[in-house]
């Protein structure tokens, strides 16, 4: 019985791993930039297929840096070029258009790769499980857990105390007085962005080593990402994380008890905390409305 | 003084005499479609697949164009008329009218409940918040298998024959006859909408989307209207629905995630959100093209993708925003 | 007008804190019905925050406002408006998309109760537009009623921004610096439009100023605030006479 809750909350630690590095990825370019990123789903996908691709020629531990920096790379350009232009414009327009951007990767990825899964290679030693009483324990999931830490931890330690992450977090705050200020707003938009673009190609190299590449792989993450955001606090990263954990944990515990409902329990939790903190856990009255 | 008077009454009628000619323009085009769709290649329940979305789109509209706020959730109360319908003719009553009915006071008040959740919260929360609404109810639609059916969806109904005292209507087997009574529904609904665009209550709504600080200080309770505007959007969204599963008798579960609320918004962006009419004209160039593109190829995702991208980088106004001068567009009804 | 000593508008020591900073101090004030007055100061004397607390933008931190005769402190903007309290913005709040016309038929409507009626009648819709002619005249704009409110000269703007708030039926117009950004001849017309309003139709008014030939013409009564209390009151020979709103003023413009 102990074991089996172990595996579950193991799991949900997980699954709330992949809901936390999304969900920062997404809140970040939320935050700054008031860009809700549908395409950010299809980020993450792509992110699998370029270190699928790559893979053969440099290995799996330069694709897993790699393929990140060329989608977030990808993402530069596509913020340069599109989404720059819409920043005074009503919220609608850039939701419309990462929407949009969404149908068109995947029908790409559709044409490039196929619809049929993929198989992504990972290295050897980490698909043996570290322990026979404890053989949930695969490599690749410690691994992918360990990943997730050092990533996010990496964000959270460049966010307070390197120049460009104390500018982003201002920024959130007020774009206005950072402006004038003197810093240079559109750079620090577009690098926000391609953060967040990253952070969505990370997710998308270690899901490919768990499960097969599909061009729709990011879809079942855009959902939990968004309810992690609002259950933490629209405009609070570290409201995201406890969001995203929260969600992951009570996805994994209730799939022990009442597997059907465990799709579930994130809405629940959402209604919850909508109705009795509309702010979310963290969130501060005032943001976003 | 007099004179300058005349003056603005006969520019206020000749505008008012164009706007019966548009009008009667487009009613005309709608009455006559059935005749004239097949000579295009078409075929009539694409007609009646333009009109109920068209209408979902519209009504869709009262809260994006008239009222300024950005729902993106809408999906969730169309398939709640679909499966409201759905549900009516299997199990409680053969009236086609009934069913609409059914299917469209579960949306309404479904929609009351949750709008009432969400109404102190503006902009991207409101959106992020309405998109998760739709995709619990895909979800249900979903994993409840022995109600909603499942993944199949929710089946074994279909539209029934009105009994109008003597005469029978086969709107089941007449393609064409159905297309009139949606027609009729769409007409009650776009009267009544078009109705209430114009009262004092419209005029709060467009308040509201111009200078929401102003409507405030004018002693207008932002909250309140919001959650109205809210619900008779949904009212006549699920009564889109409902026609739609009347429509197909078949109820999708897929009439409730975000791809088809993202569907129902490029529609009425795409036609143009600032005008009354052109998110009907929004949905017909986006089911033709749906229509047409599906029948060649199935990976046709990425045109109504670029769709999407196109009009929100060069045409945010929608086709009808071209041609109407910004503070005209108000009046449009 | 009504005679007795029952005043419009009450202050009672109201004070206002954001966090440590203390932007409002202990002020009282009192107005008259049909009075028109003043509120002065150099900058950051407290003088919008002062006015957001009576219209209702948010509460004092201590203290209560009394409209006339009733307690008004927790009410919201919406509430005030209800009971008679308009009020014009320093950047000209109005509906820039809508014809001016379309502009006061909101208030009007409003006013006339009609703001959740889906359905007109005609004889409801002459009356608005009779309303709607009565306040246009009143504030000059007849012959601009079908303009774009967002393409008037910012005197118009203001003009049509009063004339909304006279739809709401007012007793007591708050102006938050009417004639803030404009030059000599539109100063020299807003400033005319409230002297009428003043003196020919008896509405009380309370404006912030900062243009003091206005403030001198316009006012029964001034309030002098700095840094966030009440330097002095008076009438405007007493306050011009008094040292210490000198120094105050003086001592800002260094």
């Amino acid at each position: 019985m102990a074991q089996e809750l172990l595996f579950n909350i193991f799991n949900g630690l997980i699954i709330g791993a992949f809901y936390v590095l999304m969900a920062l990825g997404l809140s970040l370019i939320l935050n700054l930039s008031g860009v809700i990123n549908f395409a950010h789903g299809t980020f993450l996908a792509l992110g699998g297929y370029v270190a699928y691709t790559v893979e053969p020629y440099i290995g799996f531990w330069a694709a897993l840096l790699v393929a990140p920096v060329v989608i977030a790379l990808f993402g530069l350009v596509l913020e340069r070029f599109m989404i720059r232009r819409l920043y005074g414009r009503d919220p609608l327009y850039s939701l419309l258009l990462t929407f949009g951007l969404a149908y068109i990767f995947q029908d790409f990825m559709r044409s490039v790769w196929g619809s049929n899964g993929l198989p992504f290679t990972v290295p050897e030693f980490l698909s043996k499980p570290l322990s026979y009483e404890f053989f949930f324990l695969t490599g690749y999931r410690v691994f992918m857990m360990a990943v997730v830490i050092i990533a996010v931890g990496g964000l959270f330690l460049f966010l307070r105390y390197t120049r460009m992450g104390v500018r982003i977090r201002a920024g959130t705050l007020d774009l206005d007085t950072v402006s004038v200020l003197g810093v240079n707003v559109r750079g620090l938009r577009a690098f926000n962005f391609a953060l967040g673009i990253f952070l969505a190609g990370l997710s998308g190299v270690l899901a490919g080593g768990q499960l097969s590449l599909q061009p729709n792989m990011g879809d079942g993450l855009m959902m939990p990402s968004f309810v992690a955001i609002i259950v933490g606090g629209v405009g609070s990263l570290p409201g995201t994380l406890l969001g995203g954990l929260l969600i992951g944990l009570a996805t994994g515990v209730v799939t022990m008890f009442w597997p059907a409902a465990s799709e579930a329990v994130i809405y629940v939790i959402m209604a919850v905390v909508l109705l009795m903190r509309p702010r979310g856990l963290m969130g501060e009255e005032g943001m976003m409305t | 003084m007099s004179g300058h008077v005349s003056a603005r009454q006969t520019a206020a009628s000749r505008k008012a005499n164009t706007q019966w000619l548009r009008l009667a323009a487009i009613w005309l085009v709608l009455l006559t479609a059935p005749f004239w769709i097949v000579h295009l290649g078409g075929y009539t329940a694409l007609g009646t697949r333009v009109l109920v979305l068209g209408l979902a789109a519209m009504a869709f509209n009262l809260l994006l164009g008239f009222t300024g706020v950005m729902s993106f959730g809408h999906a969730a109360f169309f398939g709640l008329g679909a499966y409201g319908a759905g549900f009516a003719l299997k199990f409680f009553t053969n009236s086609t009218p009934l069913a609409v009915i059914a299917g469209t006071l579960l949306g309404g008040v479904i929609g009351a409940l949750l709008g009432a959740l969400v109404v102190r919260r503006r902009g991207v929360y409101f959106a992020m918040v309405t998109i998760a609404f739709g995709q619990v109810f895909y979800f249900i639609a979903i994993r409840w298998n022995s109600v909603t059916g499942g993944d199949d969806g929710l089946r074994g109904f279909s539209r029934q024959p009105l009994h109008l005292g003597p005469w029978v209507v086969d709107i089941q087997r007449d393609a064409g006859l159905y297309y009139y009574f949606v027609l009729a529904c769409f007409a009650i609904a776009a009267v009544l909408m078009g109705i209430i665009l114009r009262s004092p209550f419209g005029h709060t709504l467009i308040a509201i989307r111009e200078n929401e600080r102003r409507a405030r200080f004018l002693g207008i309770p932002i909250e309140l209207h919001i959650w109205l505007a809210f619900v008779l959007s949904c009212v006549f969204v699920a009564m889109a629905g409902a026609l739609y599963a009347c429509l197909n008798d078949f109820a999708d579960p897929t009439n409730f995630n975000y791809n088809m609320s993202g569907t129902i918004v490029i529609m009425a962006v795409l036609g143009g959100f600032r005008s009354f009419w052109g998110p009907l004209l929004g949905a017909a160039i986006y089911v033709v093209l749906q229509d047409y593109l599906s029948s060649m190829t199935q990976n046709w995702m990425w045109a109504v993708g670029l769709i999407f991208v196109l009009v929100v980088l060069f045409f945010p106004r929608g086709l009808l925003g071209v041609f109407d001068r910004a503070g005209k567009s108000a009046e449009e009804a | 007008m009504n005679g007795t000593n029952k005043p419009m508008l009450e202050i009672r020591n109201v004070s206002k804190h954001f966090g440590s900073l203390v932007a409002v101090n202990g002020v009282s004030v009192s107005v008259a019905s049909g009075e028109l007055r003043a509120v002065i100061g150099p900058n950051g004397a407290g003088k919008t925050t002062f006015f957001n607390m009576i219209s209702g933008f948010f509460p004092p931190t201590a203290g209560d406002i009394v409209f006339d005769g009733e307690v008004i402190t927790a009410l919201t903007v919406t509430q005030r408006v209800n009971r008679g309290m308009a009020r014009t913005f320093q950047i000209t709040e109005i509906f820039p998309e809508l014809t001016v016309r379309e502009n006061v038929r909101i208030g009007v409507e409003v006013a006339g109760g009609m703001r959740l009626h889906m359905w007109v009648s005609r004889a409801e819709t002459a009356r608005v537009n009779a309303e709607i002619d009565r306040i246009l005249e009143l504030t000059r704009l007849g012959s601009k009623s079908e303009r774009l409110v967002g393409e008037l000269s910012h005197g118009d703007q203001r003009a049509a921004e009063i004339a909304m708030a006279l739809a709401l039926k007012p007793r007591l117009l708050l102006l938050d610096e009417p004639t803030a950004g404009m030059g000599e001849q539109e100063t020299y017309q807003v400033a005319g439009l409230i002297r009428r309003l003043h003196r020919d139709h008896g509405y009380t008014v309370v404006l912030i100023e900062h243009d003091m030939r206005v403030v001198f013409n316009l006012a029964d009564q001034i309030t002098v605030l700095d840094q966030g209390t009440l330097l002095a009151q008076g009438t405007p020979a007493e306050i011009a006479a008094n040292a210490a709103v000198q120094a105050a003023y003086l001592g800002d413009s260094e």
